[in-house]
């Protein structure tokens, strides 16, 4: 395999199950899904549709009850834990909606530490932490400890962190659940960039504007795919009159 | 009263919930209890056997002896004639060097007496084994005063010599066997009681101590009797080392009154006296030393008990934290948290401080049997109040020491504090942080994660360093006595505590492993979702635990040097057991801990990881 | 702007464009001087000549009026808000639905998927535009608007699939 596939991400009959009998519920149920590598795939729904969950699934982070799961190539949803902790360190990077930071660990820590888990030294690991959060715009708090950060601070955070390895793929649960406007546009213009470096994106949101940046649009209700959009642009002429900017 | 009844409600639904736990908890604290209460019933069980061997035998009230082999030649020799009752052919020994003891037969006071005997010391040997023995000489009739009662076989023929029953036993000496002693053989004819000298292993405990000529041996004596002849004979040119004189007074009570009279310390070759009570003092003694070595041992014991409960209590009460909101409908507040948590641990400690005594109580006769050395059973230990106040109030201590701490953090407490758990946070060791990022990935995630939680690392070492002192003192114990052995009963009293000390800290060390793989599930599958492998986690929180355990394990060897000083009675020399020993017990404690820790670090590392994270989300 | 200073219609443009940024362009160059000349008709403004006499519009200078002064002030507190215009999308729902004559979740979607690319559009450009400009001031809002129709829109979708269920 000389050439990088084209498909990073497929997916066959994905199922996720908790429970069994009259308790059981199905997460995510039956799910066909192939990401091409360097696009943005926004995953819509209400809460409790299981979106999270299937981003798990994806990232590595739960085994599928059933299906099939092939990132890069390679088959996924069989391997060890030892794999698959492997895999995350190089392949995918997850932000998550609760953050999960260190609480003991300053912001650079926390970013220098997948990168010393794949064994980069100190040096570069620092310095690579360093680059990110300044790129994600905190690089003057990165002394500061997540109890001394904002929630949107700590987002941004996490969102350098997902990116030390220079992973393929970056999935982000929520990414600006917790933004104000200003700070989600900043997360905007980041994804923006990561887009256009040819980084594959998947996005799971319930905000519309963070939905709009992706180049296709999934809606799921109940742990199925219940709409797929392609957002291709319109016209400027079109905002002008949503402005409210009549040409007579 | 309606809070009382509350706290009491929730204590016990709180110890049903976790059913383990309280059971471990129960078993270190009644482990301490029960090595405490055997401590206690010791004292005082050799008084009735003392007392029966002697009636039996007539045992004597004073005891003179006289070493004439450092004395010129001294009195008259005259051939003494034993005054008083006496049966015939108690003959003292020959010439003069018995004479010192003569005056004392018509002593005022004395009714009755018997010997001189002879009394030598020499190398025993029977088969492989080898032994020293002190051996006295007397006729082959009985004795009025001190006749040795027979346990088995028949007593001193020429060639036949009976063996004092302890030392018997301790050896593996019986009737029919061969033995040699000073090179010749003499077979034993019997095993014998006798209330004049203590039982083995205390014959050196008499006030005179043993007499090795030219350090015949480094073995601990025992007492052999055998005909004057042969005692003379074994003897050799140089004659006997001694002679010994058994005395009866018509008040026992004036004993010591009458040794002190009479006793001469100018020089050996006057008599020497001592009374019945330093005798059975003397069969005492070894008791007491079995009762040091058990009263030494519940302390650390207790040591013991009381990280356990810490280190449960340290983990349980960041949980409790969170149950506030709870009480709060209740009324309740951290404080109350705080109360109900001592109240469990005083219930527990209560339950095994019951569970401790029982056990202690029975296991009691089976310890401190005063061997063969004395007729009869000891009498049945009774528990007196003080035994029970005392091991009570022990348990209750350490049930309170190890949770007062905690219980005090949580009752001061701001009850917001305690609802936004910031009792939870880990420390952060910014060291500890920097220099790991040197360190491979398992040891990286092994140090740091470790290092959350300070005090439980402190109760680590602490419960290492308890556990490797009390080892390092039995090491001691045997190395400084392998030239004057201690007897069964102490080898027995050590083992028991070195076994048990040893449970005791492995329970531990599980308990620490638990509760910090416990405590790190969520940083840890953090770790596994930034790409850390279960193997690199457990590995490295396996290999986290060993450097407070190499810690403990070397403040453990001047902590047993400092408890054999601090317990051991009178002078003497200690000697450290060989680097060897104590190279072996550290690089042993060290594999111990790895094993140990390497279960419970597996906890939850292969569960998924969203799993784990949404966990402790919730 | 004429408040400020008199200016010419050339001055005027550049202002708007500046204003306005993206979506200035695609007001053509004509509108604004359609505007200027029923404004003057209105007596709001008027003209005066220049040096040069030509009858360009761009390089004419117009002046505010007094009475054109009142009107700016009337303007400037005004809170009149421009007003949300559901009813008829509303209306078309119900219709489809009662005369059969189209799935209203389908228009529901389509809707959506048009207000998604106008919105990702809207989002592009002002990415496009320095941090806190005024055009990009203006295209906050113009996406902002299109998130509360697009949650709007979600609502529909849910309550009419919930009525299909029924």
């Amino acid at each position: 395999m000389n050439e990088p596939e084209k498909v990073l991400v497929r997916a066959r009959g994905l199922r996720k199950e908790y429970g069994s009998g009259e308790g059981l519920v199905r997460a995510v149920d039956e799910v066909d899904l192939e990401i091409a590598r360097g696009e943005t795939l926004s995953i819509m729904g209400p809460s409790g549709c299981g979106k999270s969950t299937l981003l798990h699934l994806l990232g590595g982070l739960d085994r599928p009850s059933a299906g099939e799961l092939w990132l890069a190539g390679r088959r996924v949803d069989h391997l060890s834990e030892r794999a698959l902790a492997q895999l995350r360190r190089h392949e995918v990077g997850f932000v998550f909606q609760a953050y999960h930071l260190m609480d003991e660990l300053t912001a650079q820590e926390n970013v220098e530490l997948p990168a010393l888990l794949a064994g980069r030294s100190p040096g570069e690991a620092r310095r690579r932490a360093r680059q990110l959060l300044d790129q994600v715009g905190v690089g003057e708090r990165a002394d500061h400890l997540p109890s001394a950060l904002s929630g949107g601070q700590r987002q941004r955070v996490a969102i350098a962190r997902a990116l030390a390895n220079e992973p393929q793929l970056v999935l982000a649960d929520e990414p600006t659940g917790n933004l104000d406007s200003t700070a989600t546009l900043e997360v905007l213009r980041l994804f923006e960039a990561l887009h256009a470096a040819g980084l594959t994106l998947v996005i799971v949101t319930h905000d519309e504007r963070i939905a709009a940046t992706a180049d296709r649009l999934i809606s799921m209700r109940d742990g199925a795919f219940v709409d797929e959009t392609r957002l291709v642009g319109g016209t400027r002429k079109n905002l002008a009159d949503l402005a409210g900017l009549r040409a007579e | 009263m309606g809070r009382l009844l509350l706290v009491c409600r929730l204590a016990v639904k709180d110890l049903r919930h976790r059913p383990a736990q309280a059971m471990l908890l129960l078993l270190a604290i009644a482990a301490g209890a029960a090595t405490l209460t055997l401590g206690f019933s010791l004292r005082g069980t050799t008084d009735n056997p003392y007392a029966r061997t002697r009636a039996a035998t007539n045992g004597p009230d004073v005891v003179a002896t006289v070493f004439p082999g450092n004395s010129n030649a001294s009195g008259p020799a005259a051939a003494v004639k034993p005054g008083g009752s006496n049966a015939p052919g108690t003959a003292g020994a020959s010439g003069a060097e018995a004479a010192p003891l003569a005056p004392l037969e018509h002593a005022s006071g004395v009714v009755a007496h018997s010997g001189p005997f002879p009394v030598t010391w020499t190398l025993l040997q029977k088969g492989h084994t080898t032994g020293s023995a002190e051996v006295e000489g007397r006729s082959s009739e009985s004795s009025s005063v001190d006749h040795p009662k027979l346990t088995q076989g028949t007593w001193v023929r020429p060639g036949g010599v009976v063996v004092e029953a302890a030392f018997a036993s301790a050896l593996g000496i019986h009737v029919g066997d061969r033995l040699s002693l000073g090179g010749t053989s003499f077979e034993v004819t019997g095993t014998a009681v006798t209330a004049a000298i203590p039982a083995y292993p205390g014959v050196c405990g008499r006030p005179i101590g043993c007499f090795l000529v030219g350090n015949i041996s480094s073995y601990n004596p025992g007492l052999v009797w055998a005909t004057q002849a042969d005692a003379e004979q074994i003897a050799g040119t140089s004659g006997p080392e001694a002679y010994l004189l058994n005395l009866k007074l018509n008040d026992r009570a004036e004993a010591h009154a009458f040794a002190n009279r009479y006793d001469n310390n100018a020089s050996l070759s006057a008599p020497t006296l001592y009374a019945w009570q330093d005798i059975r003092d003397g069969d005492a003694q070894v008791i007491a030393k079995v009762q040091k070595v058990l009263f030494t041992g519940s302390w650390l014991l207790a040591l013991l008990a009381v990280t356990s409960v810490a280190v449960l209590v340290g983990g349980r009460m960041t949980e409790q934290t969170r149950r506030v909101g709870l009480l709060k409908a209740v009324g309740g507040t951290p404080r109350f948290v705080a109360v109900v948590l001592l109240f469990e641990h005083v219930l527990v400690g209560l339950f095994a401080a019951g569970v401790g005594l029982l056990i202690g109580q029975l296991v009691a006769p089976l310890v401190d049997r005063p061997g063969a050395g004395l007729l009869g059973a000891p009498s049945a230990p009774s528990l007196t109040g003080t035994t029970v106040a005392s091991v009570v109030a022990v348990a209750l201590a350490v049930a309170i020491v190890a949770t007062f701490v905690p219980a005090i953090r949580a009752a001061r407490q701001s009850t917001v504090a305690a609802l936004e758990d910031s009792a939870r946070q880990p420390r952060r060791s910014a060291a500890v942080i920097s220099l790991s990022g040197h360190l491979p990935a398992p040891l990286l995630l092994g140090a740091r994660l470790v290092v959350r939680r300070p005090r439980r690392l402190l109760l680590s070492t602490f419960s290492v360093a308890v556990t490797t002192s009390g080892l390092v003192a039995v090491l001691i114990i045997h190395a400084t006595s392998a030239t004057w052995s201690l007897g069964p009963q102490v080898i027995q009293a050590t083992t028991i505590i070195s076994v048990m000390l040893i449970v005791l800290a492995a329970i531990n060390a599980v308990f620490i492993a638990w509760t910090t793989a416990l405590e790190a599930r969520h940083p840890a599958a953090l770790a596994r979702a930034l790409g850390a492998t279960p193997e690199q986690i457990t590995t490295g929180l396996s290999v986290a635990f060993l450097p407070p355990a190499l810690l403990g394990a070397l403040l453990g060897i001047p902590g047993g040097i400092g408890i054999y000083d601090g317990t051991r009675s009178g002078g003497g020399t200690t000697t450290l057991p060989s680097a060897l020993w104590l190279v072996a017990m550290v690089l042993m404690t060290l594999l111990v801990i790895a094993v140990l820790t390497a279960i419970p670090t597996r906890i939850g590392a292969r569960r998924p990881v969203a799993e784990v994270l949404q966990a402790e989300a919730a | 702007m004429l408040a400020k200073e008199p200016s010419q219609g050339s001055q005027l443009r550049a202002r708007l464009d500046r204003a306005l940024g993206p979506l200035g362009e695609a007001m053509n160059a004509g509108h604004i001087y359609v505007q200027l000349a029923r404004l003057e008709k209105a007596g709001l403004i008027t003209r005066e000549g220049t040096a040069g006499s030509s009858d360009r519009p761009d390089r004419k200078v117009y002046i505010l009026t007094p009475a054109g002064h009142g009107r700016v002030s009337e303007w400037l507190s005004e809170v009149s808000w421009p007003k949300p215009d559901l009813a008829e999308f509303h209306l078309k729902l119900i219709a489809a639905a009662a005369a059969g004559l189209a799935d209203p979740i389908s228009i529901v979607d389509m809707q959506r998927r048009e207000l998604l690319r106008r919105l990702r559009d809207a989002q592009r450009t002002a990415m496009a535009e320095p941090d806190r400009s005024d055009a990009g001031l203006l295209l906050e809002g113009i996406a902002l608007r299109l998130q509360a129709d697009l949650r709007w829109l979600e609502a529909c979708e849910r309550i009419w699939t919930d009525r299909r269920r029924k």
